[in-house]
């Protein structure tokens, strides 16, 4: 999978699970999780989502000090997403 | 000095003076009367304004000895004489987790009964960590911060109770002791206990979803003076559908089920005082 593909998945599970009215188009590997509205309470939410859309299972642990989507998409590149 | 007494009574005489003590309360706590009449009403467990009178009076005792039983817990967790007070009706497959070093468990209870026994004795198996709030009485809270025999439970405030916190637990393989039962404010899935909806914290249900670590619900009964039945369900390991409010409904309401189920075993050992349904 590119990794504009894995930004763009990754994205609209993030939009899913945030409250935040923004232009989700614009959203990037350098956009922080923070200014998306995604804090620990989201967490959860979001590591079912990603499993079920990439198959891959993350850890908490591993994703909840993240700040940026790059951070998480090249974890999942990793995890051969 | 009504704490200085049940500090230095015997255990015997705690019990009674504090369900004096919660008489008294009971009496004079008007608006929490009114919830547990209203609650009981809803819930179906009684109709009979005498009977409910009589639970509501009963659950304002129960949890008068709960916090005595906290106090004195010390000679129910004692090491050669916990079997004289605690009966177990743990299953199978949750007592295989519990002796498992290498894997957590979450578990799930509701206000009822004596969970802070429970989490304490299952404290011999692996550590326990659950969200405490403090009493409202910080003299009441202080005495029991003083001398309530930890083991190891760790208690995490309210204000510290995150996903972020229950996932280092779990990553741990420890105990993850959750009580489900009350209002979610936000964030929170509309769950049928006893019939009607109810706001739900989704946190139990989503940590085994996303962790993988089992689930079970569990309650721990007053059975006697310093005699408690603790008991779990089986193991709940949901497989996902891919649906994840569906899943989190499927399990939250396993979850409400077995206590619904417990608390008509013992009704006045339920925490009917609380507004659990806000319309």
């Amino acid at each position: 999978m590119s990794d504009e593909t894995i930004i763009i998945r990754l994205r609209n599970i993030l939009r899913d699970n945030s409250a935040e009215e923004r232009d989700w188009g614009h959203v990037n590997g350098e956009t922080t999780m923070e200014s998306l509205g995604i804090d620990s309470l989201s967490i959860l939410d979001l590591l079912y989502d990603i499993d079920q859309e990439f198959d891959i299972h993350l850890e908490g642990s591993e994703v909840i000090d993240m700040r940026t989507v790059g951070e998480i998409a090249n974890l999942l590149k990793q995890r051969g997403a | 000095m009504a704490l200085a007494v049940l500090d230095r009574s015997s255990p015997s005489s705690a019990l009674r003076f504090s369900r004096r003590l919660a008489d008294l309360w009971w009496l004079v706590d008007v608006r929490r009367r009114r919830v547990a009449r209203d609650n009981i009403l809803r819930a179906g467990i009684e109709t009979d304004p005498t009977r409910i009178r009589a639970l509501s009076r009963g659950s304002a005792q129960h949890f008068a000895m709960v916090v005595v039983e906290s106090l004195k817990s010390a000679a129910v967790l004692e090491e050669e004489r916990w079997s004289d007070h605690i009966e177990l009706k743990i299953a199978p497959d949750v007592m295989a987790v519990l002796e498992d070093p290498d894997q957590g468990l979450i578990m799930a209870s509701g206000h009822y009964g004596n969970w802070e026994i429970a989490a304490q004795w299952l404290s011999r198996f692996k550590p326990v960590a659950g969200i405490t709030r403090a009493m409202n009485n910080p003299r009441v809270e202080a005495l029991i911060q003083r001398r309530k025999p930890r083991y190891r439970f760790h208690p995490i405030p309210k204000y510290a109770a995150d996903p972020g916190r229950f996932l280092a637990v779990l990553k741990d393989c420890e105990i993850l002791a959750l009580l489900t039962d009350q209002h979610a404010r936000s964030g929170g899935m509309q769950v049928d206990f006893f019939g009607h909806p109810a706001a739900t914290y989704t946190t139990a249900a989503m940590l085994h979803l996303v962790t993988r670590t089992p689930l079970c619900f569990a309650a721990c009964r007053r059975i006697g003076e310093m005699r408690f039945e603790l008991m779990t369900s089986p193991l709940i390991q949901h497989q996902r559908s891919g649906n994840k409010k569906h899943d989190v409904q499927v399990i939250l309401g396993a979850l409400n089920e077995h206590l619904e189920t417990m608390i008509r075993q013992a009704p006045d050992q339920y925490l009917w005082g609380h507004r659990r349904w806000r319309d």
